[in-house]
């Protein structure tokens, strides 16, 4: 069974978060959007803000130009700047997943190219897995690389990488060997360059109107040979090691969390006690998955690869945060699509219910995770 | 081993010893188990939380989760806050809700030697010259309505109220934990279709919800647990009786699906576990209580200091 462990923050990431708030009062005027969804606000410039605080890559290396911080301080500025519905997915992935992956399997010559970008809030990554024909079946990947002469050439198409049309580099998950038996086998991650290589990167609108997710076509792109990362053929272990990275932060539950902030304005200090009761249910389930991330925080801080955990936290968070909406919706009698002191609500309320379809798919489907916790249980 | 891991390892060992589906149905009839009950006397946990075992207070609360790991029919909560509050090594001490005659839903009211009434503002008063009408719950256990002719208010330090709504929690996360356990073991010995229950994909989904379930709901036990000598112990147990009662309606509803018809029958032992669930979550205020009462103090404090309330350190 898998265990949370109670952990209380140091004392030095309670400090950090003082220093996190006094940055983001500073910044008020580039935060306040309509949600507080990891992926809505783009800001280069914001992002190099934080790079210059030194907190993109809080973890890594100096040598790097990391800062050499614990989990616990990367978890509390994660969270506060979330919380705040701060503009951070720009370099989101970069710190969440690329910047560790690279750490841990790529080449020292990639390490000192990438990272220190990375670290100022310069370069950003996006994903390169799904395909049109491949999404919870990732090993189902028919995008192929082929070594050349002069590098890898790369045939095949990605789909919802996320901030591909603005972001500088994409880690795709290709073949580079041809499919066999072993589904696992042949697979490799390679860095592209987005604004170099060639590819040709299409925006796809999403049904909340946003434009963030794109189409990616690589007709015969060809890259250098110093692309790939790690062992050609060692993908599939390299792709599911950035799991619990990414799915086990303060985004899979807060998607939604302004939600609730405007809605507890909106009902004011004296609330009725249905829309209270609401209040306070929501405010348990935040309790609680905070204290769960926490806990997985702690075992990466501990060098574990809570895979497990972080797929149960993730399975958690994102049935909350498409619960958050509908629960508030009906703590009310009021007419809040029609009346002035709603306003803001409505506004929220309406960006995160038409965004809310995604947060079950991003990052691994509601489906995907639960087989992974099924397996975690040891039932297949 | 630490202390802590002597003591768990100490009543997980009496418990599961004792507590067998002949004692657990045995109970359910109005049997005192006597001998369970002397065993745990004599094992020091009788005194546990008392101020003069130095022993901190949670370690009490760690202790009935291990209770409800294993269904343990006995007032163990009453037993160890009874003393505690009253500071006396009674031999049978019962806390039920307070009323204008006397006392509501008192576990084992018949057999009491002293009977505490608690209210929800906090107040508790010891009962004198009582008469005893036997009741039960509806998992079978003892809960009886106690008239007093005397009343002495009892004047203390803990908030008395909170103290036994976390009881509950931490029963009940013991036992979320135990209907786990069983699901799991069931749905891997169930054959059906020529293969166990557990290699179909719609059990998968229904064990790894239950598994998720239990998992927030222990964290959330253990962060109430922790809270305890703490200035928003209230406002924890508020958060986690509300979330784990939650997980109760899913996890028991769950695991009687994957259990089949065989988990409906007397003679499986899921519904010793289930049916103490529905109970206890309905004791010393149910979620839709606790929810209010956390999120009216949440509200007044205001929209921008939702997030600080929730950035908790521990």
């Amino acid at each position: 069974m898998q265990q949370f462990d109670s952990i209380q923050l140091p004392e030095s990431a309670e400090q950090l978060r003082g220093e996190v708030r006094e940055f983001l009062t500073s910044q008020a005027a580039r935060l306040s959007p309509p949600n507080s969804d990891f992926t809505t606000g783009h800001d280069p410039e914001f992002s190099r803000l934080l790079g210059g605080r030194g907190w993109i890559g809080m973890t890594w290396p100096r040598a790097y130009g990391g800062a050499e911080r614990s989990f616990f301080e990367r978890y509390v500025v994660t969270e506060e700047l979330l919380a705040a519905g701060a503009p951070v997915s720009a370099h989101w992935i970069a710190d969440r997943q690329s910047g560790p992956l690279l750490l841990r399997f790529g080449s020292e010559a990639q390490r000192s190219r990438y990272l220190p970008g990375i670290t100022r809030g310069e370069c950003f990554f996006s994903i390169g897995m799904s395909e049109p024909n491949t999404g919870s079946d990732l090993a189902s990947v028919r995008t192929t690389a082929t070594k050349e002469v002069e590098g890898w050439r790369i045939n095949g198409t990605k789909l919802w990488s996320t901030d591909a049309h603005r972001n500088h580099f994409l880690i795709a998950l290709v073949r580079t060997e041809p499919a066999s038996d072993n589904r696992h086998a042949g697979l490799s991650q390679i860095i592209v360059d987005l604004r170099e290589d060639g590819a040709k990167v299409r925006p796809i609108r999403n049904m909340a109107g946003g434009q963030d997710f794109n189409e990616i076509l690589f007709d015969e792109v060809l890259v250098p040979e110093d692309r790939i990362i790690g062992e050609p053929g060692n993908g599939w272990q390299q792709v599911t090691s950035e799991l619990a990275y990414e799915r086990s932060g303060p985004e899979r539950f807060l998607s939604a969390f302004r939600v609730l902030v405007e809605f507890v304005r909106a009902v004011g200090p004296d609330a009725e006690p249905r829309a209270a009761a609401v209040v306070g249910r929501a405010v348990a389930h935040l309790l609680a998955l905070r204290r769960m991330s926490i806990s997985v925080a702690g075992m990466l801080e501990q060098g574990k690869s809570p895979d497990v955990e972080a797929a149960l936290v993730k399975a958690l968070g994102n049935d909350f945060e498409k619960l958050l909406p509908e629960m508030v919706r009906l703590a009310t009698l009021e007419d809040f699509t029609n009346n002035d002191r709603w306003s803001d609500f409505r506004e929220v309320y309406s960006d995160t219910l038409l965004l809310s379809p995604s947060f079950t798919l991003r990052g691994g489907t509601r489906e995907i995770l639960r087989g992974v916790i099924a397996r975690g249980l040891g039932l297949r | 081993m630490d202390t802590r891991g002597l003591l768990l390892d100490t009543a997980t060992r009496i418990f599961s010893d004792h507590c067998d589906k002949a004692l657990l149905d045995a109970a359910e009839t109005g049997e005192f188990p006597e001998r369970l009950f002397g065993l745990i006397r004599e094992n020091g946990f009788h005194g546990l939380a008392m101020t003069a075992s130095e022993v901190p207070l949670i370690e009490s609360f760690l202790v009935l989760k291990v209770a409800g790991r294993f269904a343990l029919p006995l007032p163990l909560a009453e037993i160890l806050l009874g003393n505690r509050w009253l500071d006396r090594d009674d031999r049978l001490i019962a806390i039920g809700i307070g009323d204008a005659t006397g006392a509501r839903n008192v576990p084992w009211g018949r057999l009491a030697d002293s009977v505490v009434a608690v209210r929800e503002s906090g107040e508790v008063a010891l009962l004198g010259d009582f008469t005893v009408t036997e009741g039960t719950n509806l998992a079978g256990e003892p809960r009886d309505r106690v008239v007093a002719d005397s009343v002495e208010s009892l004047e203390l330090s803990d908030d008395a109220f909170s103290e036994m709504a976390l009881s509950r929690v931490m029963l009940m996360a013991g036992a979320l934990e135990r209907v786990l356990e069983l699901s799991l073991q069931y749905v891997g010995e169930r054959e059906q279709f020529g293969r166990p229950i557990s290699r179909f994909q719609a059990i998968q989904h229904h064990m790894a919800v239950m598994a998720a379930e239990v998992a927030a709901a222990v964290r959330a036990a253990d962060a109430a647990a922790q809270a305890i000598e703490g200035d928003r112990f209230f406002l924890e147990v508020a958060a986690a009786k509300s979330r784990v009662g939650e997980s109760v309606s899913v996890v028991a509803e769950l695991a009687h699906q994957v259990h089949g018809a065989m988990g409906f029958t007397h003679e499986h032992q899921l519904h010793h576990f289930t049916r103490r669930l529905w109970a206890w979550r309905d004791e010393f205020g149910t979620e839709l209580y606790w929810q209010t009462a956390l999120g009216s103090h949440v509200a007044g404090l205001g929209a921008d200091a939702l997030w600080e309330f929730i950035a908790t350190r521990g």
